[in-house]
């Protein structure tokens, strides 16, 4: 008989209701930010003898409490701003995390390296010199040993990613079969609601226990609101965090204050540069924010007269990078997504009879999405994180241009050839007019639909940059070393450093990428 | 809560339809109730519940299979996702909705002189549809503001999986394992 592994509590974890005053503490390490690079870091960090205290916005979860595989429940719960994070315009969802364990509570498991061609441009083009596999791979070796990252049996391959890798094999695209962080995977497909049973192996089972075995102390509930500078605006002093209600998610009232001698600040892309700004920290040149890159997102729906069930077993085994490299233009990656009801019907074009009608065939359906490897080109400058009311909210923009439409539109028109190719009856666009394929003569409908915000489907679920690293100081707001350029005790650590999109699934990357950073900020002293 | 924050901030346009929604109503229209609270609201008034129902209903568009977005209580559910938002996007939502309902919104978009609640399903529809496909991204963001929360609202509740052929979350086995 199949059993659930345990929840594996967090020693030394507070949540917000058990903090019933306000709290001087203090720290050699203070870490914001509970993702993949704030919970690496502080379990590093910790093991090298550090007293840290790592501050996360969100709550903290449990399989037993919190995952019950209903959308209802975890969209509110698992994600930023509720679920509801988006660009100003409300043209590109964010997908987003937030909770004890970052995005490692609610992603598709899927793990990649960092791709040569990604590390090759970095160097080249922003200076980073020894961003090299060689020197990241020990750190990614030790990671997928700790989170037990494998390739998927074909056997596990559920039939919304057989669409994918059986229509591209007619069609002579390579694909590939994914590697995915967990234990005795049930195939319960609800990894972005949390896992179920405990098999994914996210920054809440592994490295965050650590760190807290360690000695770390982790708050929860606690929001980042500033980090505090000394008179002469060379180093961090102390970070101001306000205490959230975790039933309402809005202040208390209380407040948590960590003095430290170094400070870490791992709240990933939107919420690092959102903290660097409210800080007011030095940015001569206005970096902070600037170059977010999203791996925006087209799908394209497939109906077949067979059932696909894409809410059920693994959501993501199969990818295809056939697409990535487009000499002048941006390319683009190929992956599925899994399709539960309440996601579906945000995707799905339209309104009225023709979304119901889309709906009901839910059970028959299967999406094909294509991830946009942003920041590639020169002139790509990715998207903007600013602040607006004073600093309360943020403001996320991310201009779609000519080169963004090109690439969609190629990519949906490859997705709908794989799509048929694997016996579709028709597939779907996402156009506020939806075009229908059923056949190649009607894939030049799609160069014909109007391009613009809010009237094509787009979406992420990886963002990066903001903080971007850089040789130069003019350029990029991190070091190599992931120091910021004019603070000498602060490092930032997760995807925001990232100066252009990878080409793949984030969480491997900045595993790897921090773990070898924060080694560097340990022999610092 | 950020998403449904700048779709008001587009320029003069955006600032004077935001005025107009947040103020008079053409000829003194009211809203329609023909859907009224199940409980106290936390955030929308009694006008904004129905008129939130009225848009949920057209944007569902449920039939016979489907149980309707009043029996799953839409707004209601709306309501409740709202009371966690911030301050100032509960307000632009609440002002979003009385600008939609607005029977001048219908004059500007040509789709009618009532306001929304009071229009019939069709004009209704061209009223939605209209705001779908404006030029004006203002309108295109209102909508899709409204479309996913009603959407999210809806298709998150059990009830309205059996149409959609989703059997519900998988049973899991018994037990665990240290």
């Amino acid at each position: 008989m199949k059993l659930l592994a345990a929840d594996r509590p967090i020693a030394n974890l507070m949540r917000g209701r058990e903090i019933g005053s306000n709290l001087v503490l203090s720290a050699d390490v203070c870490v914001v930010g509970s993702g993949p690079g704030g919970a690496i870091a502080a379990a590093r960090l910790a093991a090298a003898g550090a007293r840290v205290i790592l501050l996360e916005e969100g709550g903290s979860f449990t399989r037993k409490a919190d995952f019950h595989m209903q959308e209802a429940e975890a969209y509110p719960k698992l994600y930023q701003d509720h679920g509801n994070r988006a660009t100003d315009d409300l043209s590109i969802t964010i997908l987003q995390g937030r909770g004890v364990g970052g995005g490692t509570l609610v992603n598709w498991t899927t793990c990649f390296r960092t791709p040569e061609a990604t590390l090759a441009l970095w160097r080249e083009r922003h200076g980073l010199s020894d961003f090299t596999a060689e020197r990241f791979g020990p750190h990614w070796d030790e990671v997928e040993k700790r989170l037990n990252v494998h390739v998927v049996d074909a056997a596990e391959v559920n039939d919304n990613n057989a669409v994918l890798m059986e229509g591209a094999k007619k069609l002579g695209i390579g694909t590939e079969l994914l590697r995915r962080n967990v234990v005795s995977c049930l195939q319960t497909g609800a990894c972005g609601m949390g896992c179920p049973t405990n098999a994914k192996r996210g920054m809440a089972l592994t490295y965050l226990p650590d760190a807290a075995e360690r000695g770390a102390r982790v708050y929860a509930d606690c929001r980042a609101v500033r980090l505090v500078l000394d008179a002469r605006k060379e180093r961090v002093t102390a970070v101001e965090a306000e205490v959230l209600d975790p039933a309402t998610d809005r202040p208390t009232g209380r407040r948590v204050t960590v003095s430290a001698a170094r400070f870490v600040v791992a709240g990933g892309a939107i919420n690092s540069p959102a903290l660097l700004l409210r800080s007011g920290l030095p940015d001569p040149h206005g970096r902070v924010g600037k170059r977010t890159f999203l791996h925006p997102v087209v799908a394209t729906i497939a109906l077949f007269d067979r059932r696909i069930d894409p809410y059920y077993g693994a959501p993501q085994s199969v990818a295809s990078h056939a697409f990535i490299e487009r000499p002048g233009r941006t390319g683009f990656f190929l992956e599925v997504p899994p399709l539960h009801p309440m996601l579906a019907s945000l995707a799905l074009s339209g309104f009225g009879a023709a979304h119901r009608e889309g709906m009901k065939l839910l059970s028959r359906t299967n999406a094909v999405i294509a991830l946009l490897r942003d920041g590639f080109l020169p002139d790509d400058e990715g998207g903007t994180v600013s602040l607006r009311e004073g600093g309360k909210r943020l403001s996320i923009r991310y201009p779609l241009g000519e080169t963004h439409a090109e690439a969609m539109r190629e990519a949906m028109k490859v997705s709908a050839r794989i799509q048929l190719a694997a016996g579709a009856r028709e597939v779907r666009t996402l156009h506020k007019d939806p075009v229908v394929v059923r056949g190649e003569r009607d894939l030049r409908f799609i160069d014909e639909r109007p391009f613009g915000p809010n009237l094509l489907g787009v979406f992420t679920a990886h963002q990066m940059g903001g903080c971007a690293a850089g040789a130069d100081p003019k350029a990029s707001v991190v070091d190599g070393n992931l120091r910021h350029h004019h603070l000498a005790n602060l490092w930032v650590f997760d995807g925001s450093v990232f100066p252009t999109s990878l080409g793949v699934n984030p969480q491997l990357s900045i595993l790897g990428i921090v773990a070898a950073s924060a080694e560097r900020m340990i022999a610092t002293g | 809560m950020e998403s449904r924050r700048g779709f008001l901030r587009k320029g003069l346009l955006g600032t004077a339809l935001l005025a107009l929604g947040g103020g008079a109503f053409l000829a003194f229209r009211r809203t329609l109730r023909a859907a009224k609270p199940r409980a106290a609201l936390s955030v929308l008034s009694p006008d904004e519940y129905a008129i939130f129902a009225a848009v949920a209903a057209r944007i569902v568009a449920v039939d016979g299979d489907s149980p309707a977005t009043d029996a799953v209580d839409v707004a209601g559910r709306a309501d409740d996702a709202m009371a966690q938002w911030p301050d100032s996007v509960q307000v632009e939502f609440r002002r979003l909705l009385r600008l939609f309902e607005n029977a001048l919104t219908g004059a500007v978009t040509r789709t009618g002189y009532e306001t929304f609640t009071a229009s019939r399903e069709r004009r209704q529809d061209e009223r939605l549809a209209a705001w779908a496909g404006s030029r004006v991204a203002v309108f295109r963001s209102g909508y899709q503001a409204m479309k996913r929360l009603a959407c999210a609202c809806y298709y998150a509740a059990p009830e309205s999986w059996p149409a959609t052929g989703y059997p519900g979350p998988p049973e899991l086995p018994f037990g665990e394992i240290e």
